[in-house]
C-alpha cells in the first residue's frame, strides 16, 4: 500500500491544501466515481459527463482551502457537479440517442438484475426535469436521506419529497405504460395477474 | 403486487440502475493534465481557511490602529493648540500689566512736571 492510500481524507485534505499534488490527486480518486456517475446521469453523455466531472475537480483544487471538512468536501462535489450538470442542460442542446445509448453500454459495472429494466430506468430518468432528476439520483445513488438532499440542491424539505414522491409515480407509470401484458418490471419476472 | 411493494420493487430497481460508474483509471491524470494547462496564477491552491481568517484579523486590527493613531495625533493637536491659547492669554496679560505700569509712569510724570510748573 503507498503512503498516500494509507493517509486518512482528512489528511488528504490538509495536505491538499497546503499545496500537495499528489494529495489531491488522491482525492480525485477517492470521489471520482460519485461525482462522475452523478454527471452522467445527469448529462446522459459520456464524453460531457467526463468533461464537466474534470471541471469540478479543477474548481475543487481552486478552491480548496474554502473546504472544511471530508463530509464538507463530499457535499460540496455533489452540489457543484449537480449545479454545473442543470446549467449545461440549460445552455446545451440534448444529447442525440446514439449518445445516450453509449452512454448506457458504458454507464455502469455488469448488471445483477434485468439490464433491459435498468436501461429503460435509466432512459425514463433522463426525460425527468433537471431539478427533479438531481433528486432522484441524489437518493437512490448517493443514497442521502431529503433532509441532505434540501440542503445540497437549497431547496426546502418538502420540495424535495414532493420531487420524489412525482417523479416514483411517473416512473412508476410510464413503466406501467409499456408492459401492460402484465411484465412485472421490479423483478423481470412475468406474472399472472 | 401491492402499492407499498411496487414502491419498493422500483426502489430497489433504481438503486441498481443508478449504481456508480467508473470513469476510468486515466481520470486523474486527465484532471492533472488540465490543471497543468491552466495558467500559473490559478494553479495555487486557495489559501486556506486559516489564513484567509489571520489576514482579516490583521486587516481589521490595522484599520483599529490606524484609527487609534489618528485619534491620538488629534487629542495631541488639540492639547497644543489650547496650551498656545493658554500661552498667547498669558503674553496678553503679562503685556496689558506692563502697559499699565507704564502708562500709569507717564502719568505720574506729567502730574508732577505740571505741579512744578504751576508752583513756580
Amino acid at each position: 500500500m503507498s503512503g498516500e492510500q494509507a493517509w486518512t481524507e482528512g489528511t488528504l485534505l490538509e495536505r491538499a491544501i497546503a499545496g500537495d499534488t499528489a494529495a489531491f490527486a488522491a482525492l480525485v480518486r477517492r470521489h471520482q466515481r460519485s461525482v462522475y456517475s452523478l454527471a452522467l446521469r445527469m448529462l446522459a453523455d459520456r464524453f460531457q459527463a467526463e468533461d464537466l466531472a474534470q471541471e469540478v475537480f479543477l474548481q475543487l483544487f481552486r478552491s480548496i482551502g474554502s473546504v472544511e471538512s471530508e463530509a464538507h468536501l463530499a457535499f460540496w462535489l455533489r452540489r457543484v457537479t449537480v449545479n454545473r450538470a442543470i446549467d449545461r442542460l440549460r445552455r446545451e442542446p440534448p444529447v442525440t440517442q446514439a449518445a445516450l445509448a453509449e452512454a448506457d453500454a458504458l454507464a455502469a459495472e455488469p448488471v445483477h438484475v434485468d439490464p433491459i429494466l435498468e436501461r429503460r430506468l435509466r432512459a425514463l430518468l433522463r426525460e425527468l426535469a433537471p431539478a427533479a432528476r438531481a433528486v432522484v439520483l441524489l437518493r437512490y445513488q448517493e443514497d442521502l436521506d431529503p433532509t441532505e438532499i434540501a440542503r445540497t440542491l437549497k431547496m426546502s424539505r418538502n420540495t424535495v419529497k414532493s420531487h420524489l414522491q412525482r417523479s416514483l409515480a411517473t416512473l412508476r407509470e410510464r413503466l406501467g405504460e409499456e408492459d401492460p401484458d402484465g411484465r412485472s418490471w421490479a423483478t423481470g419476472e412475468r406474472t399472472l395477474t | 403486487m401491492s402499492d407499498e411493494r411496487t414502491n419498493h420493487d422500483l426502489e430497489q430497481s433504481l438503486r441498481a440502475a443508478l449504481r456508480p460508474a467508473d470513469p476510468g483509471a486515466d481520470f486523474p491524470a486527465g484532471v492533472l493534465a488540465r490543471l497543468a494547462a491552466e495558467p500559473a496564477r490559478t494553479l495555487r491552491p486557495a489559501r486556506s481557511l486559516a489564513t484567509a481568517s489571520w489576514l482579516t484579523f490583521a486587516l481589521a486590527a490595522s484599520v483599529v490602529l490606524g484609527l487609534f493613531i489618528a485619534h491620538e495625533r488629534q487629542v495631541r493637536r488639540t492639547e497644543q493648540g489650547l496650551e498656545a491659547r493658554r500661552q498667547l492669554i498669558q503674553a496678553l496679560r503679562v503685556t496689558g500689566e506692563k502697559l499699565e505700569l507704564a502708562s500709569r509712569a507717564v502719568n505720574t510724570t506729567e502730574h508732577s512736571t505740571d505741579s512744578l510748573h504751576s508752583g513756580a
